[in-house]
């Protein structure tokens, strides 16, 4: 029967590879989403304060997912070389599992990116946004973490509101009821600054002169590496469910062609 | 006696002596009519203030003494207005606008900061409602403060020379500030479901099913341990059969010899 042995050593290869290519996506999937849990861009506090910060969520399962991965790779290799009935049953339904949960972090991400809308976000600046009076500690931790966020932002990335300046006119704030409309038509880190960090010309900034006020709006820097967390988590995991499905598939075949 | 003809023109002969009267009087009515800044500025209109273009090349030397204010009015307050009224009164004080007083009067200059031509690129704005400190100084009735509500309110400006009124603009349009919406108005819901992720959850359920139908088989296999099949292969033996002689069989020939 050397035909039909060479055809399963083939299948030993494939299964084999497929192994590896599993395990190294494992690695791969655990190092994109340590990268996103450390938060570069820190957006988190503007995730945590919309109470839905679920695509944090489906990066920490990606974690472990990864590190699983990669060690039910190793096991299945060892399984398919040793021709293990019982070694491939247990590495068959370990791997179910971690799909299961690689599955759940998928779909998470997928959905909650499409909460994340720029009304969301204008409606939580305009109500956290140094609003004095909080109500309890929790209330205090969320307004602070989203009235540094947006400090930062509208500094590094010379940007005002959501869709520009305009935001801080159109609509009531906590920011307005501290801060008087005369004085604050929109914050001062709206404001070209200087070396220094003050105002270059805060008449001109009040005024609205082009040049001396950032009239563009900061939803681009938050929803661009949002997105990408999300389709990365999502879309990474996706594929690697795929070529999982597959490598399983054969694993089941192979199994049923052992004989003790 | 004779009478005296009628003059010919005697019915033009009293709006005359009238336009006669004002110009003694010396009140100039300029032609100017006070207009919003450029709409370049982001600021030209928020919920308090409101920025107007610099009146310049539009008092002349005839007025070069006098002392130009920016008079701001509620639109009823129009019709019967009294240029005679000074600054500073409680009838023109900012503190009590719009209840008490239906006019106020602000940001006085005189000519020289005003110069005419009007430097190309330069800005030349005024911003009507900068001033916060002194909003509710009542001692302060010329206070440029912020206004009170979002209008709609009428402006002119007003030349006084000591207190006597020697010209003035055109009253503008009705200039209506921004009104703002409480935050509670944005609807912040999700814009629903996407494609791709849709397409994403269903493939992946659809692919979960297969796998555990597939490990359902494989338990039932392994329960029923049948299913041979003539493709079936053997593993690699570790311990190979050998053919060897027990020595009951040497002992068999040898005592046959």
């Amino acid at each position: 029967m050397a035909k039909s042995g060479d055809g399963i050593h083939i299948l030993q290869g494939l299964l084999v590879f497929g192994n590896v290519v599993i395990g190294m996506c494992g690695i791969a999937l655990t190092a994109e989403c340590i990268f996103f849990v450390s938060d570069p861009h820190g957006l988190y506090p503007l995730l945590e304060a919309t109470e839905n910060d679920d695509i944090y969520a489906a990066a920490w399962i990606g974690i472990f997912v990864g590190f699983a991965l990669f060690a039910l790779s190793i096991l299945g290799i060892f399984g398919v070389i040793k021709s293990n009935k019982t070694l491939l049953l247990v590495y068959v339904i370990l791997m179910l599992i971690t799909y299961a949960f690689e599955m759940a972090s998928c779909i998470t991400a997928a959905t909650h990116r499409d909460f994340l809308t720029p009304n969301l976000f204008l409606k939580q600046m305009l109500e956290r946004y140094q609003k004095s009076e909080t109500v309890n500690n929790n209330d205090k931790w969320m307004t602070e973490g989203v009235t540094k966020t947006w400090d930062k932002l509208m500094l590094q990335n010379k940007c005002c509101g959501v869709h520009g300046p305009s935001d801080w006119q159109m609509y009531m704030s906590a920011f307005r009821t501290t801060h008087s409309d005369a004085d604050f038509p929109w914050p001062h880190n709206c404001c070209v600054m200087d070396a220094r960090g003050s105002p270059v010309n805060l008449d001109g900034c009040k005024l609205g002169v082009p040049g001396y006020y950032n009239s563009n709006g900061c939803y681009d820097t938050i929803s661009g590496p949002m997105n990408t967390q999300a389709w990365g988590v999502a879309w990474f995991g996706f594929a690697i469910l795929c070529w999982t499905f597959c490598v399983l598939l054969g694993t089941m075949f192979y199994w049923s062609k052992i004989e003790y | 006696p004779h009478s005296r003809p009628r003059h010919p023109g005697a019915r033009t002969m009293l709006p005359l002596l009238l336009l006669l009267l004002a110009t003694a009087h010396g009140l100039d009515k300029l032609q100017y009519v006070p207009t919003l800044a450029s709409p370049s500025l982001g600021g030209l209109m928020t919920t308090s203030t409101f920025v107007l273009e610099q009146p310049r090349c539009v008092f002349t030397e005839a007025q070069g003494d006098a002392v130009i204010w920016l008079v701001v009015a509620v639109p009823e307050a129009i019709a019967n207005f009294n240029n005679s009224v000074g600054p500073g009164t409680p009838e023109r004080a900012f503190q009590s606008f719009p209840t008490r007083a239906p006019a106020y009067m602000t940001l006085n200059t005189t000519l020289l900061n005003y110069p005419c031509p009007k430097p190309p690129g330069e800005l030349t704005v005024l911003r009507v409602g900068s001033e916060t400190r002194c909003a509710r100084d009542e001692t302060r009735p010329t206070c440029n403060g912020p206004l009170p509500s979002p209008g709609p309110y009428r402006v002119k400006f007003l030349a006084l020379e000591g207190s006597k009124p020697v010209a003035e603009t055109a009253w503008s349009e009705p200039i209506t500030l921004r009104t703002a919406q409480p935050p509670g108005s944005i609807l912040a819901m999700g814009s629903g479901r996407s494609a791709g992720m849709i397409a994403l959850t269903s493939i992946l359920s659809i692919l979960f099913a297969i796998l555990l139908a597939g490990l359902v088989a494989m338990l039932v296999f392994w329960g029923s341990d049948a299913c041979g099949g003539s493709s079936t292969f053997n593993k690699p033996e570790a311990v190979t059969v050998q053919r060897y002689n027990t020595h009951h069989v040497y002992d068999q020939t040898a005592a046959r010899l």
